[in-house]
């Protein structure tokens, strides 16, 4: 679909405009971590354990330390007292084991960081780590949570024989009676397997300390630049005010990048020791192993229910793979899938628990959805079990037990409240798009003639636009500040962080509506924490629900002081503020934005009790998440022969509430639609008994590639929340969350006549061939 | 990502390229297998020759019934080249399913040829042709037929300072048909299984079946037991699925992340069934 | 990893134990073997470089024979560590007369980390064979 252009006095908001960031970065002239340079600079290489459990006996420095151009080499008692690597979630009884910048006296995990070799150029420093010697005596390692947790399993940290970091229970209304009194119960294991973010950008940070400012930048490729600030100054002991953080261009993020990493602190540590800048830069290697992997659910699901189909109660235990010790957000990840267990669904009655579990792997945190897709994946993969068990079908118990418009807001049994919804509408659009009663019978047909033909669907619900800050580790408002210079060019500062999601456009359409200026006179700043007031960053689906809302607030506000110095320069009080013009209603007289801001800086007359300038921060607190929802349906066809799936028809009817901008909108559902189909077709990342992880390189994890890609027919509902002005819910992550129940939904329903019930992701054609074969000759 | 020190040389003449071998160094072709297993420090060699400047070794000509394929023609080359693609089509469908367009960019067939990669899809397509593999080293040439050049795994005839100069393969004309299918494991892009078929029809049947399979085992090989099945019949359905079914006869399969040996021999019939169909479907 | 085959040596079974017990036998057959130097009662010290493809590295490791039952079984294992990765591998041998020989059956399993691991992982199956082959070739010969 074309872009639009527009002409001056059309609105921007709701329109397909192309993004202002795109320029930069398809000439390559966008500077990345990668791209600063700066006089006297050194290079960082880190050594990396190749065992996933083992004692250090030794480490001899000496013939790294002593090689041409080898600057320093730290190990981990020349780090011991700078810190460890920071949790921010907290659970009750949650166990945190203290994560050292570098090891000390043992590794539990294969990248575990050993050493850093600081040289004068990345060569010398890669070529430094090979010359330390360091002598291990492996130990027993466990990576299966499952084996982890189960009596005799070897410690991951000697202190928890039980390899338990955190137990968590919730219980809603009374799912003891449902279960009771339910017609069908109905059982599974559903595993979402462990998965690697891979964003096009690996990890990098170049951090710069100047003793005589008592002064640290610190570049680092992040999504959340504040709250880096903030954890590596208190670590560190570093005056917050004297520290900045940059987020140069970040090459995505998905999650894996809202974490502040050892590296981070320590590069910043390293600057500080040698009094010189000193960058590191990630490998994808390193990426596979030190950058956090997403998901690890071993999941046991209970569904209650009546024989008309009614969901009474839900019963779900989750054994999360925590990996050996924690990032920022580890812990808290399972329970968000708890919070949305119930789905779109009115079942008052659940009750879940979740069982940490430490293995020695890398540490898992959020990724794409965090915890929702798993929710998500779960809920609908059982709602179709339930289906099968009482012979209905897939949408029609779904709109039986949709939560019904009228009753939000509505208090689900998890303790939230959801804000708005019209469940039945993406799902009904969907089936129109797909002519689902011909799918339907054109696969009874497919079935006379042998072929596996599956029609899948997702309805999916999840939470996002984080948040309330109680409910929040870090605080969950936005800031913004809008600048009009006094030549009348606008400067919006916001507190989030994009790194692909194109507020860059969004907000200078916003603030180009509002103010009725010209979008090119728009510039929208971000990352750099000496620029922009405080913020939260960019994950969770939040940056337009909750930054464009500050900005919206801001914006407001500026408009006030705008008619004001309007009116006094109109010499009236009826004045109408639209287009960028302020007109007086009496004599029609007008003056322009422009001139409004020359005369604000000018300040040769000021309206009463108002100061010059045109300046207005906002920080904005939500009072609730929001969430969007929607329904994705897939035609695939599973060949016989060799288990290949081939998915005809993706549809995906997405509800984010209010458009801004339909191009990026998209580019959001097709991006996290490519990632839900990975999870569901081809991605995992597999460790070994030894905990190597043997999925270590592309050359064994199946990225997906374009051409690989089905053809994603999107259509919209459009039910906007309360909870913003904006009426915005947020989409970035809502297409990885319906993608993966409605592709494996799909291919069982393909392999149904076989009496396949349920298959864990993802689904290899070898998977498949066996399920095929065995059920030919049964 | 970072290689060890190594020397570079990139000399103009064979000569010259050779004497450095002579000495120790390593040939640089590509670079597609050796770069990345450098880069991965599971390679470190001391030296490298660089044969790209060689003119000498990057032609594609007719000789009289064969094509001479110089070493350092790249799998772009070869696909694009009016003479494979008109006179020796199986070689350029196979090249066209190496890797992706950057790696055919700079990928050669004296490299992948050395290279001995088991999961390749050249060797699969250079046993159905029967090709013949010339060999220089700084005092002699000499030539190895394709069975005789492939040993092992990473391992073939070529002595130490010896290259791979040419590689030679029939021009069949009409009366033969070729395909090659491959299944592709997703992540490498490498064959998990891959099956080039050369067949020969006369008087209503089959009078030569060359079958290279590729993926399956340590080497890519001849299935002389499916040749032999297709031979001398007339090419029915029945017969074809007979041939394939008999194709990794006597092999054993290697199993890996991807695919197990019992769904790597099954591909391998269901695809050498599509080959040889498809083949015996383009004898003009 | 679990491997396991058989190999027939064209020697009776007394003579096959012993000579897969012979640390001279066994330096010269074990693939890029350099030198095998007897640190204790039936453990050995060993460097190895192993060459395949463009892939080279030096390990250092140790060969251990445990658990014997002449001439029935013994349990051979092998460990080391380079700067590529490190591997382990153990295996019982078991001997049992055949024809005019021995038949070795071997039952084991062998583990690889670091760098190897990562990215050699359609490999690890395929090269375990060949290098047992290669072993088994040489011991004969």
């Amino acid at each position: 679909m074309a872009t639009t252009t527009i002409t001056k006095t059309e609105k921007l908001v709701g329109k397909r405009i192309r993004r202002r960031e795109d320029p930069r970065l398809i000439t390559g002239t966008a500077t990345y971590v990668d791209d600063i340079k700066m006089p006297g600079m050194y290079y960082a290489a880190i050594l990396r354990s190749p065992y996933a459990a083992a004692k250090i006996r030794s480490i001899d420095i000496s013939k790294a330390a002593a090689l041409k151009g080898v600057h320093a080499v730290f190990i981990g008692k020349d780090t011991e007292n700078a810190g460890a690597v920071p949790c921010g979630a907290s659970l009750p009884g949650l166990r945190v084991p203290h994560h050292n910048l570098l090891a000390l006296d043992r590794v539990y995990l294969v990248g575990h960081p050993v050493a850093v070799v600081v040289a004068t150029d990345r060569y010398i420093a890669r070529d430094g780590c090979d010359l330390i010697e360091v002598d291990y005596e492996p130990t027993e390692a466990v990576a299966d949570p499952e084996k982890a947790i189960a009596p005799g399993a070897p410690a991951v940290h000697p202190q928890w024989p039980d390899n338990t970091g955190f137990t968590f229970h919730q219980e809603g209304g009374d799912v003891a009676k449902a279960f009771a009194e339910a017609d069908v119960i109905v059982k599974q294991r559903i595993v979402s397997q462990r998965l690697i973010p891979n964003s096009m950008e690996t990890r990098g940070v170049v951090a710069d300390w100047k003793a005589a400012d008592r002064s640290m930048t610190l570049y680092t490729s992040t999504q959340a630049p504040h709250l880096v600030r903030s954890l590596v100054a208190q670590i560190l002991g570093i005056e917050e005010n004297r520290f900045r953080v940059v987020a140069p261009e970040v090459g995505g993020g998905f999650g894996a990048k809202i974490q502040t990493y050892a590296e981070e602190i320590l590069m910043a540590f390293i600057s500080r020791k040698i009094g010189k800048p000193v960058k590191w830069i990630e490998s994808r290697r390193e990426n596979f192993l030190c950058t956090i992997h997403g998901r690890g659910h071993v999941d046991f699901y209970e569904i209650a229910a009546k024989r008309d189909g009614t969901i009474t109660g839900i019963k779900l235990k989750i054994i999360q793979d925590l990996g050996a010790y924690y990032t920022v957000l580890t812990p808290a990840i399972p329970t968000l899938s708890v919070l949305m267990m119930p789905g779109l669904y009115r079942t008052p009655n659940i009750s879940a628990d979740i069982v940490g579990a430490f293995t020695n792997c890398t540490p898992t945190d959020a990724y794409r959805g965090a915890g929702r897709p798993e929710a998500t994946h779960g809920i609908e993969r059982m709602v179709d079990m339930v289906a099968a068990e009482l012979k209905m079908d897939p949408a029609e118990i779904r709109l039986k037990n949709f939560i019904r418009n009228e009753e939000f807001p509505f208090p689900t049994a998890t303790g939230l409240v959801y804000d708005t919804g019209d469940y039945a509408a993406p799902l009904k659009k969907a089936m129109e798009m797909a002519s689902y009663d011909k799918l339907r019978k054109e696969q009874v047909e497919a079935r006379k003639q042998g072929r596996f033909m599956g029609i899948g669907l997702c309805a999916y619900g999840e939470i996002c636009a984080f948040g309330p800050s109680p409910a929040t580790p870090a605080g969950g408002w936005e800031s913004a500040t809008v600048k009009i210079e006094p030549s009348g060019q606008v400067t919006v500062l916001t507190g989030i962080s994009p790194h692909g999601q194109g507020e860059e456009t969004t907000f200078a359409q916003i603030t180009a509506d509002e103010l009725g200026v010209g979008i090119d006179d728009v510039l929208v700043c971000h990352g750099d924490t000496a620029l922009v007031p405080y913020g939260i960053g960019t994950f969770g689906s939040r940056s337009t629900a909750v930054g464009g809302t500050a900005l919206y607030y801001a914006l407001q506000e500026l408009k006030d002081k705008i008619k004001k110095f309007g009116a006094m320069l109109l010499e009236s009080d009826d004045i109408a503020l639209a287009n960028g013009q302020c007109t007086c209603n009496k004599t029609g007289k007008s003056i322009g934005v422009k001139s409004i801001a020359a005369a604000a800086y000018r300040a040769m007359k000021l309206p009463p009790g108002t100061g010059p300038g045109l300046v207005a921060t906002h920080f904005w607190e939500p009072s609730n998440f929001t969430f969007p929802f929607g329904a994705h349906l897939v035609v695939t066809e599973v060949d016989a022969e060799t288990g290949d799936v081939a998915i005809k028809r993706y549809i995906a009817v997405d509800d984010c509430g209010n458009i801004l901008n339909p191009l990026i909108v998209d580019g959001q559902v097709h991006g996290g639609v490519a990632q839900g189909i990975g999870q569901a077709l081809w991605e995992q990342a597999v460790y070994d008994d030894n905990g190597q992880l043997v999925t270590g390189e592309f050359m064994d994890y199946t990225m997906p590639r374009a051409h690989m890609m089905p053809w994603i027919e999107s259509a919209h509902t459009t039910t906007p929340t309360p909870v913003n002005p904006l009426g915005v819910k947020g989409v970035g992550e809502a297409g990885t969350i319906g993608a993966s129940p409605a592709v494996v939904n799909s291919v069982v329903d393909a392999l149904s006549p076989l009496g396949v019930r349920h298959l864990d992701m993802p689904l290899t054609p070898e998977k498949l061939w066996k399920v095929i074969s065995s059920g030919r000759t049964a | 990502m970072i290689p060890q020190q190594f020397e570079y040389s990139a000399p103009k003449t064979l000569d010259e390229a050779l004497g450095l071998l002579a000495e120790g160094a390593k040939p640089l072709a590509g670079g597609m297998s050796l770069i990345p297993m450098m880069k991965l420090r599971l390679a470190a060699p001391e030296h490298l020759v660089d044969l790209g400047r060689i003119k000498d070794l990057n032609y594609i000509r007719e000789d009289g019934s064969s094509l001479r394929i110089g070493a350092t023609a790249t799998h772009h080359q070869v696909e694009s080249s009016a003479l494979v693609r008109g006179k020796c089509p199986l070689l350029a469908e196979t090249v066209s399913n190496i890797g992706d367009m950057q790696v055919r960019n700079m990928g050669t067939i004296g490299g992948s040829v050395a290279h001995a990669d088991p999961a390749a899809d050249y060797p699969a397509a250079l046993q159905a042709l029967e090709a013949k593999v010339v060999l220089k080293g700084s005092n002699a040439e000499r030539t190895v037929a394709a069975n005789d050049f492939f040993v092992d795994m990473f391992t073939t005839a070529l002595e130490p300072g010896e290259i791979v100069r040419e590689v030679i393969v029939p021009v069949d004309g009409d009366g033969t048909g070729t395909n090659y299918q491959k299944v592709v494991q997703p992540a490498s892009g490498f064959a998990i299984v891959g099956i080039a078929a050369r067949v020969r029809k006369s008087g209503g049947k089959i009078t030569l079946a060359r079958i290279g399979v590729t993926g399956l085992s340590n080497r890519a090989f001849r299935a002389t037991a499916a040749e032999k099945a297709l031979e001398g019949k007339a090419g029915s359905v029945a017969e074809i699925q007979a041939a394939a079914a008999v194709v990794a006869q006597g092999i054993e399969a290697n199993a890996d992340l991807h695919a197990s040996a019992d769904y790597r021999r099954h591909l391998a019939v269901i695809y050498a069934a599509k080959a040889i169909t498809a083949a015996l479907g383009r004898i003009a | 990893m679990k491997i396991s085959g058989s190999y027939v040596l064209p020697l009776p079974p007394e003579e096959a134990y012993k000579r897969l017990q012979d640390p001279k036998v066994l330096a010269a057959a074990m693939p890029g073997c350099e030198e095998l130097v007897k640190i204790g009662e039936d453990e050995y010290s060993m460097k190895m470089k192993m060459a395949m493809a463009s892939l080279s590295g030096a390990f250092d490791g140790k060969v251990r024979i445990t658990e014997q039952s002449p001439p029935n079984s013994f349990k051979l294992a092998v460990e080391g560590t380079g700067k590529i990765g490190f591997m382990k591998g153990q295996g019982v041998l078991t001997f049992t007369a055949k024809d005019q020989g021995t038949e070795v059956s071997y039952e084991g399993d062998v583990q690889v980390g670091g760098t190897i691991a990562a990215v050699g992982q359609r490999l690890i199956d395929a090269t375990s064979k060949m290098m047992i082959k290669r072993f088994f070739d040489k011991v004969a010969s």
